[in-house]
């Protein structure tokens, strides 16, 4: 059963901007798939005001910016999965919104909910991160914009402040020729929370890997970037026996970062695997 | 014998109201001045109950009623099976976290609920015991006062010893298997009205209604033509809806009698999860001795089941557990021990299968590992240790009906090419690849119905009207297994009505007599015969009409298509003018049904004896996918025979293994419910894992017919033995592929990357 709860509909970014700042406590409400099983835990006399945000159209968009692809955050993981700009330029973005779920849960989700939720199994966050996406947050007193991997700093704990509203996420476009792969392993086929989950894009030029970004979720304890990984990674001709060895990098990485967990005896090879595995992919499936 | 609708492919006759959302589930029920209903339950999974505080609860406004266990008119110990020992709200100890301490009634559910928040409980906290064999220790709390064992069976056949000494190699192996939970889609709910006798009607989604109606009268101290149950449409049961409806139908019954009005609870999932009874986990130490061509010499078995916070079906989920330990194979020297114990978890009783999915995985898989112990084919291995028909059981039971296993372990491996893929995916092993593909088989026998359990019987009556229609009253429910379907179509076979003709009534248990639980898969044995038995009395009284309409015939009156004809001088008459004229000669054209089914006898202090009247016979063959990497398993098809004496409803057959293959696949690789400390940790399916349509593979059928003299056209059953395949089948693939034995379920990530486990 749900707590009282006080519910307010903004149809503009104004007013819920004046909403947010009028009420501290407040909840966003986007697609509610994390939500509302969250609200279902409180007790039920408790008070919690939320602001449903999903008739706010100003934040339902996606639009060519040039250099970049913007993003409202209320785009549902089915419209991006779909998207025509986001297959051409991000397609591992679709992949990974499409492994999302269940076509309810995929229908309901926003990107925007995704990334403020903070789960450190989230399916977008590698991919946004692989990519160095930005955030923009706006109050009352004006906006900034952040790294999505600066924004999420704990599980389940983010960068927004209560009076802040996400209201653009922004994604720069690479060169063409990049390799794009995103790979999540679940316990099932579908409605599966991701065990592991990572994103590689990789540019290989003249037998070379020039550029290579390599983020991984549920690894961390956020969704992070592997420097030592990719660095190993710059200059060198792509081959299995160097992506087995980054594998292992990244577990290492892993253990050394997160520490020795219950769980690190089955992560360990398999994240060295999916690590190996997504940069074979990435190769395969360069757009040149 | 001509089948008019016996044996052919018929539509539920109940699915367009539940496809529409016409059908009226519990929860849909809303009477007039109805209140809501809301159980406490404890903080503790075991503690004594020092005392409980309802003055400030009682005090809310909207409250109209707080009950504890002193406000039971009559007992408070209840069980389904033998041992009556789980109360209906908790008294002295609570045992699990599903325990109640208190039941409220309020205006409102959120009412109900904020009053509960302010019930206070002190509490004496006990240790918790998890484990069966822990719980047996000596030294160990003790969970009732009896103590930790709630029941004890064994099977001793032949000399063990002798048995062994003349083995050639005799393989060990211990099993483990998880709780699973039996996922229907509607949980519990249940009203209840208060009546003018003073008596009380429920509605509600109970499995076995005439059970609820006996444990009522006893908890609310009513004769049992006072207390009415009504079974709602059933969102699924699979064995589940029986001692946590039972409870449940005594909770609202409570409510509605103390306050006057009538009461609804309807459990949340999570409620539902932490307060219902769930499959056995099982420990099991398995030691077979074999000849070195195969032949089985001796089979010594122990297993541990873990019974939970109270008896339930334990005694009898075992029983069925020690008759079928050593699977459908011929050994001379048997030796078998099960012992349940009570723990602090959620209590175990009945689900689909009731004690053989557990064992199937550990004699089938062991089957196999023994198979490449000897170097010889899992084929061949058990093609020469199957039991034939002549054969004598475990319990030394002579099989003198057709024995089918032959059969259906020859049509699954014909379909799936199961013996040359298993060579080639084992010579497949050693070469280089992350995806290795395994196939796997995996047969069993199972006795049908209660067998020595129980009085085993059927009743019904019949009603053909005026014009030429039927209704069926039964007690036999239908829970989605289609059971009013076959119904309809004996009565349809031998009246020769169309199935639009045909009502089969909800059941009441003031209408219908008691048939005995709807479990065991036994509705289509025990209701057919019933209303065979029915409708041929009907039919005589028809034929005695004809004569006088259509005239005498030698060779029978042909019944079809809402018709009777006389074949030998092709006249006709509608069964609507038959039934008319029946009744002006003052020939009923109702009847009761009867049907005693064959004795049966069991031998407790040997384990020997006449188990189950028949068996049926059934064989899966699964091929999957295991990624080497990640331990990922993709079943990617599942092969499934199964001999059902004479499918009634082929498509309700294949509906049936669809199902039960589901739900294996379940047990094999998915699913899981786990506590911490004796607190369940997976009460919702974001957790509880089950499988979802992308993980079920396509599914082939080989139904086999051959049909048995007990069964109404010859027809056993279904429902269960589907349900105790795949999960071995798929070990074994996973064998097949990987060269690596697993011994516990599920095979998950970890198991079958790691070969055991992780523990948080």
């Amino acid at each position: 059963m749900l707590p009282e709860i006080q519910y307010l509909s903004p149809t503009t970014v104004d007013e819920a901007l004046n909403m947010l700042y009028e009420n501290k406590n407040a909840r966003i409400l986007a697609g509610g798939t994390d939500l509302l099983i969250e609200l279902k835990k409180l007790p039920i006399n408790e008070n919690v005001t939320l602001i449903d945000i999903s008739k706010i159209n100003e934040l339902k968009y996606i639009e060519d910016e040039g250099d970049f692809i913007s993003i409202g955050p209320l785009i549902t993981h089915q419209e991006l999965s779909r998207n025509e700009f986001i297959k051409k330029w991000f397609p591992f973005l679709s992949t990974a919104c499409s492994s999302i779920g269940s076509p309810q849960i995929r229908s309901r989700g926003t990107i925007g909910g995704n990334i403020c939720n903070g789960s450190p199994a989230a399916d977008t966050p590698p991919v946004l991160v692989a990519l160095d996406a930005t955030v923009t947050l706006k109050n009352k007193d004006g906006e900034r914009e952040l790294l999505v991997s600066d924004f999420i700093i704990a599980p389940y704990k983010t960068e927004r402040k209560p009076s802040e509203l996400l209201t653009k996420i922004r994604l720069r476009k690479l060169i063409p020729g990049y390799g794009f792969s995103f790979i999540k392993l679940g316990r099932r086929n579908a409605l599966a929370i991701s065990r592991m989950n990572i994103a590689v894009a990789m540019l290989v030029k003249e037998g070379v890997i020039e550029d290579v970004r390599i983020a991984c979720g549920s690894v961390f304890p956020t969704t992070m970037r592997v420097p030592a990984a990719e660095n190993f990674l710059a200059g060198k001709k792509p081959s299995i026996e160097l992506f087995k060895d980054v594998g292992e990098i990244v577990s290492n990485e892993m253990v050394r970062i997160s520490g020795y967990r219950w769980s690190t005896p089955y992560k360990k090879p398999v994240i060295s695997a999916m690590v190996k595995n997504s940069l074979v992919e990435a190769v395969g499936r360069r757009v040149i | 014998m001509s089948a008019w609708a016996v044996g052919k492919r018929t539509p539920r006759i109940d699915s367009i109201g539940k496809v529409t959302g016409k059908a009226i589930y519990a929860d849909d029920i809303k009477l007039p001045g109805m209140l809501y209903g809301k159980v406490v339950r404890t903080k503790y999974p075991h503690a004594k109950i020092l005392n409980i505080d309802i003055s400030e609860a009682k005090r809310v406004k909207g409250v109209e009623a707080v009950l504890t266990a002193k406000d039971i008119p009559g007992v408070n110990r209840v069980g389904v099976a033998i041992t009556k020992d789980q109360p209906i709200i908790a008294d002295d100890k609570v045992r699990y976290m599903g325990d109640a301490l208190a039941i409220i009634a309020a205006h409102d559910l959120r009412t109900a609920q904020f009053a509960a928040s302010l019930i206070k409980v002190e509490y004496e906290v006990l240790p918790v015991i998890e484990d069966p064999e822990e719980a047996l220790f000596e030294a160990s709390v003790k969970i009732h006062d009896k103590g930790n064992l709630i029941c004890h069976h064994k099977v001793r056949k032949g000399n063990i010893d002798a048995g062994f000494s003349e083995a050639d190699i005799i393989v060990e192996r211990k099993f483990e298997t998880q709780m699973v939970e039996h996922s229907y889609i509607e949980p519990e709910s249940a009203i209840a009205e208060p009546l003018d006798d003073g008596g009380v009607r429920v509605f509600g989604c109970m499995q076995n209604i005439y059970t609820s109606r006996r444990i009522l009268a006893q908890v609310l101290n009513l004769p049992m033509n006072k207390v009415v149950c009504v079974q709602t449409t059933m969102g699924g049961s699979f064995g589940g809806k029986d001692d946590a409806m039972n409870i449940l139908a005594c909770r609202v019954a409570l409510l509605a009698l103390a306050t006057g009005k009538p009461v609804k609870i309807t459990y949340t999932r999570d409620e539902s999860m932490i307060d219902s009874y769930k499959r056995h986990p099982y420990k099991m130490y398995y030691r077979v001795g074999l000849k070195n061509d195969g032949t089985i010499t001796a089979a010594e078995i122990k297993i541990y089941a873990n019974g939970g916070a109270y008896a339930s079906m334990s005694e009898f989920v075992t029983w069925r557990s020690v008759v079928h330990a050593t699977g459908p194979y011929r050994i001379p020297n048997v030796s078998t021990d099960i012992y349940a114990a009570y723990t602090n978890l959620n209590y175990t009783g009945a689900m689909r299968g009731f004690g053989s999915p557990q064992i199937a995985l550990a004699y089938e898989t062991l089957m196999d590992e023994c198979a490449e112990k000897l170097g010889i084919h899992p084929y061949e291995i058990r093609k020469k240790n199957l039991l034939r028909t002549g054969d004598t059981t475990a319990t030394g039971q002579v099989l003198d009906g057709k024995v089918s296993l032959n059969e259906v372990v020859d049509a699954v491996c014909e379909a799936s090419d199961f013996i040359n893929k298993y060579t080639e995916y084992k010579n497949n092993r050693a070469r280089p690849g992350i995806r290795k593909r395994g196939i796997g088989l995996a047969c069993s026998y199972r006795g049908v119905s209660l067998g020595a359990e129980g009085v085993d019987y059927g009743t019904c009556f019949l009603k053909l009207e005026e014009d030429g229609t039927l209704i069926i009253s039964i007690g036999i429910t239908d829970m989605g297994q289609g059971a009013r379907t076959v119904q309809a179509q004996f009565a349809a076979e031998i009246l020769g009505l169309t199935l639009d003709r045909i009502s089969v009534l909800d059941i009441n248990t003031s209408r219908a007599p008691d048939s005995g639980p709807t479990v065991a898969s036994r509705g289509t044995l025990i209701s057919g015969n019933a209303i065979t038995n029915a409708a041929q009395k009907i039919r005589r009284n028809l034929e005695l009409a004809c004569e006088q309409l259509i005239g005498k015939t030698s060779s029978g009156f042909i019944f079809e298509n809402n018709m009777i004809i006389n074949p030998e001088n092709g006249r006709a008459v509608s069964i609507k003018d038959a039934a008319a004229k029946a009744i002006k000669m003052r020939l009923p054209i109702h009847a009761e049904g009867f049907y005693p089914a064959p004795q049966t006898s069991w031998d407790e202090a040997t384990g020997q004896g006449l188990a189950y009247f028949t068996y049926v016979y059934g064989a899966n063959v699964a091929e999957v996918e295991v990624d080497m990497e990640t331990g990922k398993v993709n079943v990617l098809k599942v092969w499934a025979s199964h001999e059902v004496g004479k499918a009634v409803n082929p498509e309700g057959v294949e509906g049936q293994i669809y199902g039960g293959i589901a739900m294996g696949l379940g047990l094999g690789i998915l699913e899981e419910f786990e506590f911490k400390n004796g607190v369940p940790q997976t009460t919702n399916f974001d957790e509880y894992l089950i499988p979802t349509s992308m993980d079920i593979p396509e599914i082939e059928c080989r139904i086999v017919e051959n049909p048995d003299p007990i069964g109404p056209f010859g027809a056993k059953s279904i429902g269960e033995p589907t349900n105790e395949l795949a999960a071995p089948a798929i070990l074994n693939a996973i064998f097949n592929a990987t060269g690596k034995r697993i011994s516990e379920t599920p095979a998950n990530l970890e198991v079958v990357l790691l070969g055991h486990k992780l523990k948080r």
